[in-house]
């Protein structure tokens, strides 16, 4: 089943464009008339707001609008709880919590103007530590927290934004019975999606109708947005996206565009924003959450996992944006693919005063699998069990019950572990300072409603019409590989019309893994209502019927008879509409057992279709000064059928990169007030291409049953799930010392070889 | 924004906007990186110098003169550079990013007097000078005396840096910069040593030993090239003298390091960059830059 990456020439539509320069990004965006927005930011991390002076910002010459919570609709926005408003009103909360904006003629006069906005406050003391938030006694991040309109499965109280238990069997009963137990604290520190397009936004009113071009990951939600705060109609917002330049899941949620619509409509002008590289940094309420995760596990001698208790704490920050799901996501990372015979884990997200955080590329599991990876080759050791042999012995495969009693179907979890021993070389001899370490993770499909039309163009070329986003993933720039099969036509044939609210179908946007999983499915569906409307032609045409005819090299033809044909191009140059809808059908979540004692379920207690992954790691460590290179990665992934192989290695390359960066160097550092200490590219250290590592891909290809389009599975987020705990796990082979915070920097490793 | 720019085709020009309160650019890359991150504003007026092609100009009699806008890349990949004074040549090949290497120079490097800068440590322990020209003349000052701290040079505003002059060492001599480095590319030194031995058959006749970001300045520590000095160059002798260089580090907590990691690391790299001088001196053929090595 296992098969081995091979190239394919499809080249992306949007490819040429990005590698030569020619493309064009919202930053490119200039529009007659246009104004230069700028921010007021928060002068505390947390601090009650006494009085907001913008006398002197209206008076400066060239000033069009300046703006506060006192100049829009008093609403709170958020997606699974309503904690934020578009302009801080009583209390500041993070160090970027915007207390006004400005639209000026230029942007030196805009951040002049922001500057001489006065605002006196009176200081509080903010809640940075994410275990003392947690305390009785801690004040209140949001004093007025159980009046906001929130999900009421999330257990909200006080600074706890959302808490997620899985229960499974007796847990402690199994664990004094364990023949083997270990326990482990490991913490993560947060990090940064870090794309290199910072943010931009222009937003241009026509009558009573606003246009938003936006660098979104999500632009239908970022319509719904803009039209709660401004407390208009979704039909009079329309959100187009031009070339997005990275997200990685930093560019999700709804947020800036609504100061943006707010300034151009009060200015009369267009507006436009964008970020310096600081402000992509700081201003975001996305940063992958900071985590502390305790683990404890009992075994049986043989291996037998008989029991887990888990009790993780992650820093939400200061507002909730669109990661409130994040304490249930990371309890059943904290399980991991394992078959566990009892199980209680407790999952809390927590306010502070620090960054909010979102999703960042598989939220949440980078770090779990990180802490329980190396909690599982701990385990072994205590076991005298090789790690690999452990893993073995307790991955779940069909048929296998997971810690909320969802029976698993056919999975190739073991067969990604046994591709990846054979890629790596498990077993030969290392040189001093060398180690291999292997990480397994899982990570979810989600099944959303999606749609597409595919409508054909007189010339006999296709458009393909969808409201699905393009984050760079090459998700969207796929999808004509998908309808040109359905055709028997070439992918080269498809033009795609994307990223405009205003022409294709909702979407959730480009989050979750999904687009090729549900659009995929909706194209395939659009395509083959324009192949029943093809066959019905050409069956006048060709006076034969329907049935007898099938599709290929851009013609339909009669069974068997392959010089009776007419061409797509004749029967499309008719002048007949020739258009297909889909949507596809919606997965089903997979059963759980009702006696799963969980709390907060919001939808995560089962995985559809589970993509799962073993990574294999080859290190070398310098035990002099704890630098860690990372030489060599395996991936090995089961994402069911690859639809486009070109397409699914550029997410495991670009993935593992991410990977070894969130494992050794990346880390957002805040100072005891929760300010960012390295808001830059030179202290927030992103690997370069000198520091990949070699990569080599192996595939799983387990058909889905359930998901998208020929058996495939999401692909995006996966890659960087398991990168860092191998890392993690080959520093402790080469070194024998286990680095238990994240990133594990050259001092880290350093310290813990002291 | 800077009000005005002016692209000078002279060096007298040039000197004339400076003597007017006009700032010099030539590759840009701390000025324009610099102001787009916040750290100061653009000058209200700038000079290009970039088209001055006498400044562009590497000669050799002896002593290597290096003209202000020698590009790092320029550097890195000069035979004479990479032969005798190898140290500036792997200090040149690890500036910033191949784009930083291609469009930064050396003026501009020493000029901007980062305490953290890769090319100030190897012209320390060779005994570089510069070259600073204004309207009133021209003066040679050591490298040591060009820094004044942090970002702070010696020199007066109305002068250029016209050149960088070199004198070659001894044969015999091998030298080494190397940096603790997170990453391969865009990386800024958090911890750097250069070490120059001269040796006269198997002991060392002369050593230059310097820290580089380890102090509010780069500096040479005589007490380290003390030690070496008529040894052997050995593993003791390098362990020992790298100790005495740790010794005069200023080490400071920031967002790179804490200062105890720094202290440690500072005689790992300075031991290691005195063994690979040592090496070189005998004629060992240790890769350019001697960071790959590890």
């Amino acid at each position: 089943m296992a098969t081995t990456a091979e190239p394919r020439t499809f080249v992306r539509p949007d490819g040429k464009e990005k590698v030569t320069g020619a493309g064009r990004y919202t930053a490119d965006l200039d529009l007659t008339g246009q104004l230069h927005a700028r921010f007021r930011y928060a002068d505390h991390t947390r601090a009650a707001i006494v009085r907001i002076d913008t006398s002197r910002a209206r008076a400066l010459p060239g000033v069009l609008a300046v703006l506060t919570h006192e100049d829009v609709p008093d609403v709170r926005y958020g997606q699974l709880v309503k904690d934020r408003r578009l302009f801080a009103k009583e209390e500041v909360r993070f160090e970027a919590d915007i207390v006004a904006a400005v639209a000026a003629t230029t942007p030196e006069l805009a951040a002049q103007a922001a500057a001489l906005i006065e605002v006196e406050y009176e200081p509080l003391t903010p809640l940075t530590d994410v275990e003392a938030a947690l305390s009785e006694d801690a004040p209140l991040v949001h004093e007025d927290w159980a009046s906001y309109e929130g999900d009421d499965a999330l257990g909200r109280e006080g600074n706890v934004l959302g808490c997620s238990t899985i229960v499974k069997g007796d847990a402690d009963a199994a664990m004094a019975s364990a023949d083997v137990v270990v326990s482990g604290r490991y913490v993560a520190d947060g990090s940064q999606g870090a794309p290199i397009e910072p943010r931009a936004i222009v937003a241009q009113w026509q009558g009573d109708r606003v246009t938003v071009w936006s660098s979104t990951q999500v632009p239908f939600m970022a319509r719904s947005g803009v039209a709660h705060v401004l407390q208009i109609p979704e039909s009079r917002v329309r959100v187009i996206v031009p070339l997005l330049g990275g997200g990685f899941g930093s560019k999700c949620d709804f947020h800036f565009e609504g100061h943006l619509a707010a300034l151009a409509r009060a200015a009369g002008r267009p507006v436009k924003l964008v970020f310096s590289r600081e402000e992509e940094f700081v201003a975001p309420d996305h940063r992958r959450e900071g985590m502390v995760i305790e683990l404890e596990t009992g075994a049986r001698r043989d291996g037998t996992l008989v029991a887990r208790r888990g009790r993780l704490v992650l820093d939400g920050g200061a507002y909730c944006g669109e990661g409130g799901f994040f304490a249930q996501l990371a309890a059943m990372h904290a399980c991991g693919p394992y078959v566990i015979e009892n199980v209680h884990i407790e999952s809390r997200l927590v306010y502070t005063n620090n960054q909010p955080s979102g999703s960042i590329r598989a939220p949440t599991a980078p770090q779990t699998c990180w802490a329980v990876e190396q909690h599982m080759d701990e385990l072994a050791r205590a076991l005298d069990l090789d790690p690999v042999e452990l893993r073995r012995r307790t991955l779940i495969e069909e048929g296998a019950e997971s810690p909320t009693r969802q029976v698993f179907g056919p999975l190739g979890m073991k067969q990604t572990l046994e591709r990846a021993v054979e890629l790596i070389g498990y077993g030969r001899e290392l040189p001093d300072g060398e180690g291999i370490g292997f990480a397994c993770g899982w990570w979810p499909s989600f099944g959303v409603e999606s749609g597409a039309y595919v409508k054909l163009n007189a010339d006999g070329t296709g458009t393909i019409v969808t409201g699905a986003q393009e984050n760079g993933s090459g998700a969207v720039m796929g999808l004509p590989l998908l309808a040109a099969e359905a055709l028997g036509m070439k992918p080269e044939d498809f033009s795609i019309l994307y990223q405009d609210t205003d022409a294709g179908p909702w979407d959730m946007g480009s989050s979750g893994s999904q687009t090729t999983l549900n659009n995929g499915r909706a194209v395939v569906e659009a395509a083959r209502e324009v192949r029943s409307r093809l066959l019905e032609l050409a069956a006048g045409r060709l006076e034969t019927d329907a049935e007898d005819l099938e599709l290929a090299d851009g013609a339909v033809q009669v069974r068997g008879a392959p010089g009776r044909a007419v061409s797509i191009a004749e029967l499309a140059g008719t002048g007949a509409t020739i258009i297909g809808k889909g949507s596809g059908r919606v997965p089903d979540t997979p059963a759980t057992s009702p006696d799963s004692a969980c709390v907060g379920r919001l939808g995560f207690e089962s995985f559809l279709e589970p993509q799962l992954i073993t990574h294999a790691v080859h290190v070398r460590v310098d035990g002099e000064t704890g630098v860690t290179r990372v030489l060599r990665v395996a991936a090995v992934h089961d994402s069911g059928r690859i639809l486009n192989p070109i397409g699914a290695s550029g997410q495991v390359y670009g993935g593992v990169v991410m990977g070894v960066g969130q494992a050794l160097t990346e880390a957002t550092q805040f100072d005891e007030a929760g300010r960012q200490r390295n808001p830059h590219l030179l202290d927030y250290k992103l690997p370069t291409a000198a520091d990949a590592p070699q990569i080599d891909i192996a595939w799983v290809e387990t058909p889905a049953l359930d998901g998208g389009p020929n058996g495939s599975k999401g692909m995006g987020e996966p890659p960087c799930v398991p990168t860092s705990g191998a890392i993690a796990n080959a520093i402790a082979q080469a070194t024998g010392a286990r680095v238990r915070q994240l990133p594990m920097t050259a001092e880290r490793v350093w310290e813990a070889l002291q | 924004v800077s009000a005005s720019l002016v692209v000078a085709s002279s060096v007298e020009e040039a000197l004339r906007e400076l003597a007017s309160g006009a700032r010099p650019v030539a590759g840009g890359t701390d000025l324009v990186v610099g102001a787009r991150q916040g750290k100061a504003p653009l000058p209200e007026r700038l000079v290009a110098i970039h088209r001055l092609d006498e400044l562009r100009a590497v000669r050799e009699d002896g002593t290597l003169r290096l003209g202000a806008l020698v590009t790092h890349a320029e550097i890195a990949a000069h035979p004479l550079v990479r032969d005798r004074l190898t140290a500036l040549a792997d200090a040149a090949a690890i500036v910033g990013s191949h784009a930083t290497r291609a469009q930064g120079t050396i003026g501009g490097n020493l000029m901007n007097a980062s305490p953290a800068m890769e090319t100030g440590g190897p012209l320390l322990c060779f005994g570089a000078s510069v070259v600073l020209r204004s309207a009133a003349g021209t003066r040679s000052l050591g490298v040591g005396e060009l820094f004044a701290g942090p970002g702070q040079t010696t020199a007066t505003p109305d002068e250029l840096l016209e050149s960088v002059e070199v004198p070659l060492p001894a044969e015999a001599t091998g030298s080494c910069y190397l940096r603790l480095e997170y990453r391969r590319q865009m990386e800024i030194a958090v911890v750097g040593a250069t070490a120059v031995l001269t040796l006269d058959g198997n002991h060392v006749a002369d050593a230059r030993v310097a820290i580089t970001a380890l102090a509010p300045t780069l500096r040479r520590v005589p007490a380290a090239e003390a030690a070496l000095r008529d040894g052997d160059a050995g593993p003791a002798a390098a362990e020992a003298a790298a100790q005495l260089a740790a010794e005069a580090a200023e080490p400071i907590s920031d967002v790179r390091a804490s200062a105890r990691y720094r202290r440690a690391m500072a005689t790992v790299i300075a031991r290691r960059a005195i063994e690979i001088a040592a090496a070189r001196a005998r004629g060992d053929d240790v890769p350019i830059p001697a960071n790959g090595v590890f």
